[in-house]
């Protein structure tokens, strides 16, 4: 740059006004702790109903979540709906809600769904990880719904991750085993199939994020199965031999992390900074459903300050489970029916089971070396296009193959 | 500076060393290959005697070993078939072994190409990390790329023998019975140290169907019941086919397999390879399809190529008057795996692949006919066993269990399989353990 230039710009500069150059300077302390609009927007919100949807739709949700079982459409006024609301990535909220029977203890599921669009369309259901939430699907079923718009989505919260499933009337089940996850995955399919009035299940394809993976791959392994209409399943960065090996560090990590937080924004800057997450537009969409205030317990003293926030799930309570959920998954992978593929973030870490599989061919692997964990919120519109083009290619009602040579000779052509 | 002669030599020796050659002898060399390359056709033709191999990925050690057991390069004419890098720890110097000695020898080891010899294969799987790690650029990298695209397809295999002579090494402590040393080996598996582990004669009778029903699951295995009819020396000599095909039949070694937009091996031929593997079509196809147990096409659970079934496979021989498609591409735990009645086999070359998965590794050696010049046996100090060369041989064997069977199959020729295992790893020079993951749950 010329001396003449610097003149110029820096003449320009000192015209400006005085805020503008303060913009420039790394973020000062004070700028930080002033909340922006959107806190704003959704503390206010807190007041009538705590996330997971801070939205204006939130005294619609409110009411029907009281009833057995509510969509919530959103609202004319939501014509540009802030990026942090599901409104903008799926068609409803619904609670499903089962009364306890003999055989099943009473629920009410929390999910988003985008319904498919014909008879024939596939459904693709989501299932989140330990700690996360429907949310962390935002823009992943953003970017799926362009390429594959006839397409259903499913995104559902896991118990005690926004869906709640009683042991009593007063007491949440803290069963978080592999076959109490995978009965609630079923449920929901099947209280959703009701809801929507479907004559039976679309052709399903099971996406699931780490512990999600594992739920959804032990449900490919039931027999007699109970989704028969099962096109294929797709399980995203966890593999049963690195989760194993990472389990030792898992408590480490989790007390390693923050407990609470004074605000949302707060949070979703601790994601992006941690690179736990490194998408800050999916942390927007994510982390306010991961956490809730809570409010101080006057009987005990115990709970945080007011306006406090803080996890929705405690992790540590599930620690028991762990292993549960991810020993002998790579061996269900490989045998369940249906189509395979596994999406991994950063290097490719197969254990020698599936490295095994891999070199047969018996699924496909995709590796995102600029993904972090959470490979569908960091690179959302990469994680589409291998959904997508495996939906395509596995979609049974599109498939045309050459012919058998045993056709050819019925037909009297010689081969 | 180029590399040419004794410098060729010297990179040779540097390389056997496991030591990378200087940057701008990998450009030089690349160059020199790829002008070889381009006058090669999509299918090489080979003549027998040649070894056959299945993907090495970055495996120096045991690309070595390979040697080993299989002799060395010019003594041996190899065929390697493809996916030389990722996944191991040395693929540059593995690639480039090869390739020097294919520049070397020119005639004497034949490159085909793999689906992992692809730029957006080798970025996710470890070559290109590989190269900027030694070379602190990707320009080493992107010389071996533009070789890749040259590469041929496939090769064509003539002149094989039609059976063996056994080898008159000792037999392995846990060889199965063997067939009459008189009769005509079609099949023959030696272990790494070169002794007998398994033999089985064309037109097998019950003592033979027997002892490869005893082995279970062993993977020369025929089927374990007999489907070929008539005792050894009906049908009389090799032609009595009924055609005037040559008695053996060639071999078509490819990366993965066949394409339903392939029906002959002349349209292998009109494709235009100079080019990155494409998502999908034929050139896709023979790089990443894969046999299996079904009729007809199916879909490939790998995201790109077909599975085709036996069938498939008989008609594509017959048309094409192949007795065996030779290929690589999958992971057989025992080294190598016959389908179909023995139409087609997988050569895998990689012991305890990916230094974890416990597999052993085979090459596959097929003798000439007698019709070229004789047969020499090569001599290897390192090789126990020895004996036993080829010999011209033939007995009519045709199949007849379903239609496709029908189809007037060319006698295969005979195959004789070198197992081995994995090299003793110096784990020096060995990356360090993968940082665990950093999970979430």
């Amino acid at each position: 740059m010329s001396d003449l230039a610097k003149t110029f710009i820096k003449s320009k500069l000192s015209s400006l006004p005085e805020n503008t150059t303060n913009n420039s300077n790394p973020t000062p302390p004070s700028s930080s702790s002033k909340p922006p609009p959107s806190t704003t927007n959704g503390t206010n919100t807190t007041t009538k109903r705590p996330p997971p949807s801070p939205s204006p739709s939130d005294s619609d949700s409110s009411t029907s979540s009281i009833s057995s079982t509510g969509t919530i459409l959103p609202p004319p006024s939501q014509a540009t709906p802030p990026p942090t609301t599901w409104p903008s990535y799926f068609t409803s909220e619904l609670y499903l809600t089962r009364p306890a029977t003999p055989n099943q203890p009473a629920a009410k599921y929390h999910i988003y769904l985008t319904p498919p669009q014909t008879p024939t369309s596939p459904l693709l259901i989501l299932h989140h990880g330990a700690g996360s939430s429907a949310l962390s699907f935002s823009l992943l079923a953003q970017s799926l719904h362009q390429h594959l718009p006839t397409a259903g989505i499913l995104a559902l919260d896991a118990r005690n991750h926004g869906s709640v499933v009683w042991d009593s009337p007063s007491t949440p089940s803290t069963d978080f085993s592999l076959e109490a996850l995978s009965d609630d995955l079923i449920s929901i399919l099947h209280l959703t199939q009701q809801y929507e009035s479907w004559v039976s299940l679309p052709p399903l394809v099971l996406i699931g994020h780490s512990l999600g993976g594992a739920v959804i791959t032990h449900v490919t392994s039931l027999t007699p199965t109970p989704l028969p209409s099962l096109l294929g399943y797709i399980v995203l960065d966890v593999v049963e031999g690195s989760a194993i090996e990472a389990l030792s560090h898992m408590q480490t990590l989790l007390a390693h992390r923050p407990s609470s937080f004074s605000s949302v924004d707060e949070a979703i800057d601790w994601h992006i900074r941690s690179r736990t997450l490194r998408n800050p537009e999916s942390a927007r969409a994510s982390v306010p459903s991961l956490l809730v205030i809570r409010k101080k317990d006057w009987n005990t003293g115990a709970g945080g300050q007011p306006g406090n926030w803080e996890w929705r799930t405690d992790l540590g309570a599930t620690k028991p489970y762990w292993e549960n959920w991810f020993r002998g998954m790579s061996g269900k992978f490989l045998a369940g029916r249906g189509a395979k593929m596994l999406i991994l973030a950063g290097t490719d870490r197969l254990d020698k089971e599936l490295m095994i599989g891999q070199m047969q061919g018996k699924f496909q692997l995709h590796v995102f070396p600029t993904a972090g964990h959470f490979v569908h919120e960091d690179v959302p519109e990469k994680t589409a296009e291998a959904v997508a083009e495996f939906v395509k290619r596995n979609d049974r009602s599109a498939l045309v193959l050459p012919p058998k040579v045993s056709e050819l000779l019925a037909q009297g052509k010689k081969v | 500076m180029s590399i040419g002669g004794s410098d060729l030599d010297k990179a040779i020796a540097q390389l056997r060393a496991c030591r990378p050659i200087p940057e701008n002898q990998v450009r030089e060399l690349c160059y020199k290959a790829r002008e070889l390359l381009i006058e090669e056709g999509n299918v090489v033709g080979v003549d027998a005697p040649v070894t056959i191999c299945g993907d090495i990925h970055g495996q120096f050690h045991d690309l070595m070993e390979l040697f080993r057991v299989g002799g060395d390069v010019p003594d041996t004419n190899y065929l390697f078939m493809g996916d030389f890098v990722d996944r191991g720890f040395y693929s540059l110097e593995s690639f480039l072994l090869l390739l020097c000695l294919k520049v070397r020898y020119p005639d004497r080891i034949t490159l085909i190409r793999g689906n992992h010899e692809s730029r957006q294969i080798t970025t996710v799987y470890g070559f290109y990390d590989e190269c900027v790690r030694k070379y602190g650029s990707a320009n080493v990298w992107r010389y071996c790329c533009d070789v890749f695209d040259f590469l041929a397809l496939g090769a064509l295999v003539t002149g094989a023998a039609t059976s063996l002579s056994p080898t008159e090494g000792p037999l392995a402590e846990n060889a199965e019975a063997m067939p009459d040393i008189d009769a005509d080996i079609e099949i023959e598996t030696l272990n790494s140290a070169g002794e007998v582990m398994f033999r089985y004669a064309r037109n097998s009778d019950s003592q033979t169907s027997e002892s490869s029903q005893t082995l279970g699951s062993s993977p020369a295995r025929p089927d374990p019941t007999p489907t070929r009819v008539g005792a050894a020396g009906t049908g009389a000599s090799g032609s009595s086919n009924g055609t005037s095909r040559n008695e053996g039949g060639a071999v078509l070694c490819v990366h993965g397999g066949l394409s339903p937009l392939i029906d002959t091996i002349d349209k292998i031929r009109l494709l235009d390879r100079k080019q990155e593997v494409p998502h999908e079509g034929a050139m896709c196809d023979l790089l990443w399809s894969d046999p299996d147990d079904i009729d007809g096409w199916g879909l490939s659970p790998r995201g790109a190529g077909f599975l085709f079934g036996g069938d498939i496979v008989k008609r594509f021989n017959h048309n094409n008057d192949i007795s065996l498609i030779a290929r690589a591409h999958q992971l057989v735990m025992e080294g190598f795996k016959e389908m179909f009645d023995n139409t087609i086999v997988t050569v895998w070359s990689a012991p305890n692949y990916c230094y974890r998965c416990g597999n052993v590794a085979a090459i596959l050696e097929l003798g000439e006919d007698g019709s070229n010049a004789g047969f020499q046996r090569r001599s290897n100090g390192d090789r126990g066993g020895g004996g036993g060369g080829w010999v011209l041989g033939s007995n009519d064997g045709t199949s007849t269990r379903n239609s496709t069977d029908n189809l007037r199959l060319p006698e295969g020729p005979g195959r004789r399989y070198r197992v081995f295992e994995a090299a003793p790893q110096d784990s020096r020079g060995m990356p360090a353990k993968k940082p665990v993951a950093d999970y979430f749950l």
